[in-house]
C-alpha cells in the first residue's frame, strides 16, 4: 500500500517541530495541517489538541515530527526520535529536510505488537519541494522529556510514499463538487480517491479554529500554519457582519407581516386567488418574497448550498433592483411615462381597427377559398361585434389609464423583473379580445372535427368502442343513419369556413403567446441565473473545484514521489446546472409534434406552462 | 417432382408407409407416397346454377339500378322546372302511405300487439325524418352554393355508385349503412343544385339558390326510394315471390321510360345496361363455371365446421 501524505506548502521552510493533522482511516492517508515549533510542553500540546478537537470536530492528532536542521542543532534525530513516546500513536512519521538539499526524507515507525516502535522503512531520499532548502535558524529549543523504548529492527516491507503538496489557504476556502456516478460505494476503485479527496477537502475546511492562533498571539502553542503570519480580516466585512443581523431581524418583521396580510381572509377568496394566480406580476412578488425570507433569516448558513443559494438571490435581487431603479429613472425623466400611456389607447384603437379588416376580408372570398357564405356572415358579424365591445370599454377607461400608469410603474423600482411581468400583465389585457375569439374559434373547429370523425364512422358502418378502445362495426336504425348522414353532409362543407376562422385566430394568439414567453423566459433568466457563483467562478476559480489535478515536482529513479496538487475549476456550464436558484420555471409544456397534433385537433393550447408555485 | 421419390432412398417394400405420427418409421419426415395425390378433388363445392334462377336474382341488381336512374329522373324533372315541388311532395306522400299500407298487409301473422307497437315507433320515426329535414333544408340548400358543379356531379357520381356498389343485394331490409349513407349524401348534393324559386333568388346573385321546398322535396323522395322502398322490396320477396318478379320488371321499364321521356339516349343506354345485368351475366356466369379449376385436398388448412346444434338439447 502507497502512503500517501498531503503536506501544506507553507510548512516547506517551516522550524522543527512536531506534525499535527489527521489520519484518513481506510486510505492509508495522512493530512499534515500544521507545525508545533519548539519550545513546547507535551501536555499542554496534548491538551491544545484535544481542545481543538473538539471545537472543529475533526480527528486531530499527532502525525509525527519534522525536522528542518539548523546550525548547531546536532542530535535532533534522536531526540525526535524519542517524542515517539510521548504522544503515542499507531504510526509515527519522521520527515526531515537536509541542509543544502531539497529532499525530504521519511522514516515510518510502527508500533509492534508489543508497544515497541519499529521502523518500518529503509531509508530512502526524496527530493523536496520544488524549492531551494533555505533553512531557518530559530531559537532555542527545549528538549523535551523523552524515555523511550526504541527496537530499531531492520527490514519490514518497504512501503512507497507519495508527498502530495497542497496550498493550505485555497483548500480550505474551495467547495469539492464530486460527479456522481451512480451509487457510491467504496470498494470500487474508481471511487477511492473521491472519498480520498473529499476527505482531505472536508479536513482542512473544518480545521479551521485551528488556523486562528497566528505568531502574534501568546497562546500555549506556536505554530505554523497559512495564517501563522497573521490572521486576514478586513474592516468592511466586519462591520457589515456586525450590522447584518439587527437589519436582518427587521427585514425578517416585516416580511412577516407582509405574508400575514397577503394571507388574510378577504385576500383569499376564490376570485382573487384565481385572478393572483393568472397575473404574473403577483407570483412574481410572491416569488420574491419567498427569496427574501430565504435570504433574510437570522441564521447563519453552515451548508455550503444553503449559503451560495443566500448569495446567490441576494446578488441577483441586488442586480435587479438597480436595474429596475434605472429603468424607472429613465422612464420618469422628461415624463415618458405619460406618453407611453398616451399612445396606449391609440395602439389598442389601431390592433381593433386591423382586426375589423382582416373580418371584413374573411367575410368576403380570402384568397379564393370556398366559403359558406351564410356561417361566414354569421361567424364575421359576431367577432365584429365583439371588437365594437371591446373598443367602447377601451374609451371609456382611456381617462384614467395615464394615472393607473403613472402609479403602476412606479412599481418597477422593486426590480427589472417586476417592469417585465407587468409588460406581460399589461399585454395580455389588452389582447384580451384575441384570446376570447381564438377560444371561440378553437372549440367550434373541435366539435367540428369529432363531429365529422364520429359521423364519418357510422358513414362506414362502424361505432367507436370505448370500452376495448377500439372501433368496431355496428348496425345502426334508420333513423340515425339519416340523421348521421345529413349532419355529415352538413358539417363536411362547412368545414372549410370554421377552419379558416380558426387558423387565423390561432395564429394571432400564437404571436402573442410567443411574445409573453420571451418576457417570461427572460424574467426566469434573471430569478434563477446564479450571478455569485459565476463572479466566484470567474475570479476565485479555486473555490468551486470540480476535481484536482496533479503535477509531478521531481521524480528521481529510487525516490518517492512529489505531487503538487491542484484544483481543478468547475466547468461554467456546471456552476449553472448545479447553483440554479429552483423557480417556477416557464418551459415548453408539449413537445412540438404533440403541439402540431393539438393545434391540428383544434384544443385549446397554453404552450407554457409554470411549475406549480406555493401560492397555488 | 413425383410422389414417389421422396428426398431420401426409401427402403423396400418390405416396410409400407403408414400416415401416422407416433410411429418412428425408417422413412424422413417429408416423404409421401403413391396415395398423396389419390386424395385430390377436384371442383368439389361446383354449384349448379340454374339460368332462370340467376336471371331472378340478378333481376333485383337491375332493379336498383332502374331505381336510382328513377331517382335521377326526378330530380331532371324538377331542376328543368317541370314538375313543381308540392306536386311532388304531396305524391311523395301518398306512395309512402300506400307503400306502408302494403307493408302491413304484408306482415306475417304475428300478435296485434306487436303491431300497435310498431306502429307507434313508425309514426315516431316518420316524425323525426319530417322534422328534421324540414329544420335543415334552409341549411343544406346553401350548402353547395360555393362549390364548382362539375365537382358536385363528380362527388355525386362517386356516391351513386358507392351506393349500388355496397348495397347489400342479399338481405335489403335493414339497410346497409355505406350505401344508404352515400346515397343521403349524393341526393343532398343533388337537393343543392335544383333551380329555385323566381321569388326567393336574389337579384345580385349568378346562381339561384333553391327554395327549402325543393330541399325538402328531394330529401323526402330519397329517403322513400333509397331507405323506405328496400324494406317493402324485402317482404314482398318473403312472402309472395313470383310478384317480386313482376315488381322488378315494372320498375325496370318506369326507369327507362322515364328517362327516355328526357334524354332518349339515356335510355337507351339504361336499357342496354339492365340487359346485360339481367340476361348476359347469369349467362356469362354459367359458361364460365365450366372453366373452373380448383384443387382440394389434404394439404388444405383444416376448416373447423361446428356444430352447435348438440348445443341446443
Amino acid at each position: 500500500m502507497v502512503l500517501k501524505i498531503f503536506f501544506p506548502q507553507c510548512c516547506n521552510k517551516a522550524d522543527s517541530g512536531l506534525l499535527v493533522g489527521r489520519w484518513i482511516p481506510g486510505q492509508n492517508s495522512a493530512v499534515v495541517l500544521a507545525v508545533i515549533h519548539y519550545p513546547f510542553i507535551p501536555g499542554q500540546v496534548k491538551q491544545y489538541i484535544h481542545q481543538m478537537r473538539g471545537q472543529s470536530g475533526v480527528d486531530l492528532t499527532v502525525l509525527g515530527s519534522w525536522s528542518m536542521p539548523k546550525e548547531g542543532q546536532e542530535g535532533m534525530e534522536s531526540f525526535l526520535r524519542d517524542l515517539s513516546t510521548i504522544f503515542p500513536q499507531g504510526q509515527w512519521l519522521q520527515l526531515s529536510r537536509e541542509m543544502g538539499k531539497i529532499g525530504f526524507r521519511c522514516h515510518v515507525l510502527t508500533r509492534d505488537p508489543n508497544g515497541k516502535l519499529i521502523q518500518q522503512e529503509k531509508e530512502l531520499k526524496e527530493d523536496g519541494g520544488g524549492e531551494k532548502g533555505g533553512t531557518k535558524r530559530g531559537g532555542g529549543e527545549k528538549k523535551g522529556e523523552e524515555n523511550k523504548v526504541e527496537g530499531e529492527e531492520g527490514g519490514g516491507e518497504k512501503d512507497k510514499v507519495i508527498f502530495i503538496h497542497y496550498e493550505q489557504r485555497k483548500v480550505m476556502l474551495s467547495q469539492l463538487h464530486p460527479i456522481d456516478n451512480g451509487v457510491p460505494d467504496p470498494q470500487t476503485e474508481s471511487q477511492l480517491p473521491q472519498l480520498l479527496l473529499l476527505q482531505v477537502f472536508g479536513t482542512v475546511c473544518q480545521s479551521e479554529p485551528l488556523f486562528f492562533l497566528d505568531k502574534y498571539d501568546d497562546g500555549p502553542v506556536k505554530m505554523t500554519h497559512w495564517q501563522s503570519e497573521g490572521r486576514e480580516g478586513s474592516i468592511i466585512v466586519e462591520l457589515m457582519k456586525q450590522a447584518s443581523t439587527p437589519v436582518c431581524l427587521l427585514t425578517t418583521w416585516m416580511l412577516t407581516l407582509w405574508t400575514s396580510l397577503c394571507s388574510s381572509r378577504i385576500l383569499n377568496m376564490r376570485p382573487m386567488r384565481f385572478i393572483s394566480s393568472k397575473l404574473s406580476t403577483c407570483v412574481q412578488l410572491s416569488y420574491r418574497t419567498e427569496h427574501l425570507q430565504t435570504v433574510c433569516s437570522p441564521t447563519r448558513a453552515t451548508a455550503h448550498n444553503h449559503f451560495m443559494r443566500k448569495a446567490n438571490i441576494f446578488v441577483s435581487f441586488f442586480v435587479d433592483v438597480s436595474l429596475g431603479l434605472l429603468l424607472v429613472s429613465w422612464m420618469y425623466r422628461e415624463n415618458r411615462i405619460g406618453k407611453l400611456a398616451n399612445t396606449l389607447v391609440p395602439a389598442a384603437d389601431y390592433v381593433a381597427k386591423e382586426l375589423e379588416e382582416l373580418l371584413q376580408w374573411l367575410m368576403g372570398a380570402p384568397a379564393g377559398l370556398k366559403m359558406n357564405r351564410a356561417l361566414d356572415q354569421v361567424l364575421g358579424r359576431f367577432f365584429l361585434y365583439h371588437i365594437h365591445l371591446w373598443i367602447s370599454y377601451i374609451h371609456l377607461m382611456s381617462p384614467f389609464v395615464e394615472m393607473i400608469l403613472w402609479y403602476v410603474g412606479l412599481s418597477a423600482c422593486l426590480g427589472l423583473t417586476f417592469a417585465l411581468s407587468l409588460l406581460s400583465d399589461i399585454t395580455a389585457l389588452l389582447t384580451f379580445h384575441i384570446y376570447c375569439f381564438y377560444v371561440y374559434g378553437a372549440r367550434l373547429y373541435c366539435m367540428t372535427v369529432y363531429g365529422l370523425s364520429s359521423l364519418w364512422r357510422l358513414f362506414r358502418g362502424k361505432k367507436w368502442n370505448v370500452l376495448r378502445q377500439r372501433v368496431d362495426s355496428c348496425s345502426y336504425d334508420l333513423d340515425q343513419l339519416f340523421i348521421g348522414t345529413l349532419l355529415f353532409t352538413i358539417l363536411l362543407f362547412l368545414l372549410p369556413t370554421t377552419a379558416l376562422y380558426y387558423l387565423v385566430f390561432t395564429l394571432l394568439r400564437l404571436v402573442v403567446v410567443m411574445f409573453q414567453g420571451v418576457l417570461h423566459l427572460s424574467v426566469d433568466f434573471i430569478n434563477s441565473f446564479p450571478l455569485f457563483a459565476m463572479g466566484l467562478r470567474l475570479f476565485r476559480s479555486y473555490r468551486l473545484a470540480e476535481g484536482v489535478k496533479f503535477r509531478v515536482l521531481c521524480e528521481e529513479p529510487g525516490t518517492p514521489l512529489h505531487l503538487m496538487m491542484d484544483i481543478n475549476p468547475l466547468k461554467v456550464s456546471s456552476v449553472v446546472q448545479t447553483y440554479r436558484t429552483p423557480t417556477y420555471s416557464c418551459y415548453p409544456k408539449d413537445s412540438w409534434l404533440a403541439l402540431c397534433k393539438k393545434l391540428f385537433l383544434g384544443e385549446l393550447i397554453y404552450p407554457w406552462r409554470h411549475k406549480t408555485t406555493k401560492i397555488d | 417432382m413425383g410422389a414417389d421419390s421422396g428426398s431420401g432412398a426409401a427402403p423396400g417394400p418390405a416396410v409400407s408407409w403408414r400416415k401416422v405420427l407416433w410411429e418412428r418409421q425408417p422413412f424422413p419426415d417429408n416423404y409421401v407416397d403413391r396415395r398423396f395425390l389419390e386424395e385430390l378433388r377436384r371442383n368439389e363445392g361446383l354449384r349448379q346454377y340454374r339460368y332462370w334462377a340467376v336471371v331472378q336474382e340478378a333481376g333485383l341488381v337491375a332493379q336498383q339500378i332502374s331505381c336510382v336512374a328513377l331517382f335521377l329522373t326526378l330530380w331532371l324533372y324538377m331542376e328543368q322546372g317541370l314538375l313543381s315541388p308540392s306536386t311532388l311532395l304531396w305524391t311523395g306522400l301518398l306512395c309512402a302511405l300506400l307503400g306502408y299500407g302494403l307493408y302491413q298487409a304484408l306482415a306475417p301473422r304475428g300478435d296485434s300487439d306487436n303491431h300497435h307497437r310498431t306502429r307507434w315507433s313508425d309514426l315516431q320515426s316518420a316524425s323525426i325524418f319530417l322534422s328534421f329535414t324540414f329544420g335543415f333544408s334552409p341549411v343544406l340548400r346553401t350548402l353547395t352554393e360555393s362549390v364548382c358543379t362539375d365537382t358536385v356531379y363528380a362527388m355525386t357520381a362517386l356516391m351513386l355508385l358507392a351506393h349500388l356498389v355496397a348495397f347489400p343485394y342479399a338481405h335489403p331490409s335493414p339497410p346497409g349503412s355505406l350505401s344508404l349513407n352515400a346515397a343521403l349524401f349524393a341526393s343532398v348534393c343533388l337537393a343543392s343544385r335544383l333551380p329555385g324559386d323566381l321569388h326567393t333568388s336574389g337579384g345580385l346573385d349568378s346562381s339561384s339558390s333553391p327554395s327549402s321546398l325543393h330541399t325538402f322535396t328531394m330529401l323526402c323522395w330519397a329517403l322513400l326510394v333509397f331507405a323506405l322502398w328496400p324494406c317493402l322490396l324485402q317482404r314482398l320477396r318473403d312472402c309472395a315471390p313470383w310478384v317480386f318478379g313482376c315488381v322488378c320488371v315494372l320498375v325496370g321499364v318506369c326507369g327507362v321510360g322515364g328517362l327516355g321521356s328526357l334524354w332518349p339516349g339515356g335510355a337507351v343506354l339504361l336499357a342496354a345496361l339492365l340487359g346485360t345485368v339481367t340476361l348476359l351475366c347469369p349467362l356469362l356466369l354459367i359458361r364460365l363455371q365450366s372453366d373452373k379449376d380448383n384443387i382440394q385436398g389434404p394439404w388444405d388448412e383444416a376448416e373447423i365446421r361446428e356444430d352447435l346444434t348438440h348445443f341446443l338439447h
